[in-house]
């Protein structure tokens, strides 16, 4: 992990410089988790333009990565404020969409499961359980206690496992 | 059940695996183009405003200084009215040289281009 640091540290030090080409290699190395994160958060059609914007104050703020953590988590906690930002400018728009997708879900699908969770039980399960985010990295981005962040994993995963276990034998 | 449902889970949320998608990227480096243009046209004009607001300045200044002097002096309080209109066409001179150099730094030209 340290190397895959070192190496995203360098690009970002050449980002920073200017060099777009480096850049779009941390582009083209983190699009698809952060993609992917996003668009299991909800609202699958702006996910695109947040991981965007994401991706445009990483350039604009590329000198001050340090290689300390990891660059999918410097990435992603942009991300989540950008998502944040989004959700206070159009709350009824997201709200909206995910209510519908709730209503949609039939409890099979991860999807269905997770459109059934609070946005942090989501955040946290998709990012522990799917990415493989320590629960510390976890903690810090969604700024939640360690024991806070654990319970509230736990929670999540017993209500998936309900609802999974409903779908399947009830 | 514990296992097929973590094994479930685990599946359902890992990030698909897939190749790098090429236009998104390219998607995200035109935004970053277009954001350095529209900055560099940005720092270009706070720095245009800064030599127009010296220009201000220091034409302020030299009026001031040259009514100071005796004959100048004596020559607006007897005739103000075409001291006035003097400072007048010097004034809409200024105005006509700033705004030629504002429009060939328009940012909407710039974006346009782009």
């Amino acid at each position: 992990m340290a190397s895959q640091n070192d190496e995203d540290l360098a690009l970002s030090r050449r980002a920073a410089a200017g060099d777009s080409a480096a850049f779009a290699m941390l582009v083209e190395n983190y699009e698809r988790p952060l993609r992917a994160f996003l668009s299991r958060m909800g609202a699958a059609d702006i996910a695109d333009d947040i991981a965007q914007e994401a991706f445009l104050k990483a350039w604009r703020a590329a000198g001050q990565y340090d290689g300390s953590a990891r660059y999918s988590t410097w990435l992603t906690s942009i991300a989540w404020r950008c998502r944040l930002d989004e959700l206070r400018r159009r709350p009824r728009a997201i709200e909206a969409q995910k209510a519908e997708q709730a209503e949609d879900s039939s409890g099979a699908e991860v999807s269905d499961m997770l459109a059934r969770l609070s946005d942090k039980e989501r955040a946290s399960l998709v990012l522990c359980e799917g990415h493989g985010w320590t629960h510390q990295e976890a903690a810090e981005l969604l700024g939640l206690p360690l024991g806070t962040l654990k319970s509230t994993i736990a929670r999540a995963k017993s209500r998936c496992r309900e609802m999974w276990s409903g779908a399947a034998y009830g | 059940m514990a296992d097929e449902f973590d094994a479930f889970l685990a599946a359902g949320l890992a990030p698909e695996e897939r190749e790098p998608d090429r236009a998104f990227v390219a998607r995200v480096q035109a935004g970053i183009r277009l954001d350095e243009q529209l900055r560099a046209e940005r720092r270009g004009m706070v720095g245009a405003l800064a030599v127009q607001f010296l220009g201000v300045v220091a034409i302020a200044a030299a009026i001031v200084w040259l009514l100071r002097a005796p004959e100048i002096g004596a020559f607006a309080s007897e005739s103000p009215a075409f001291l006035l209109l003097i400072l007048l066409i010097a004034f809409s001179f200024v105005i006509m040289l700033f705004s030629s150099g504002a429009s060939s730094q328009s940012p909407v030209r710039a974006f346009s281009d782009a």
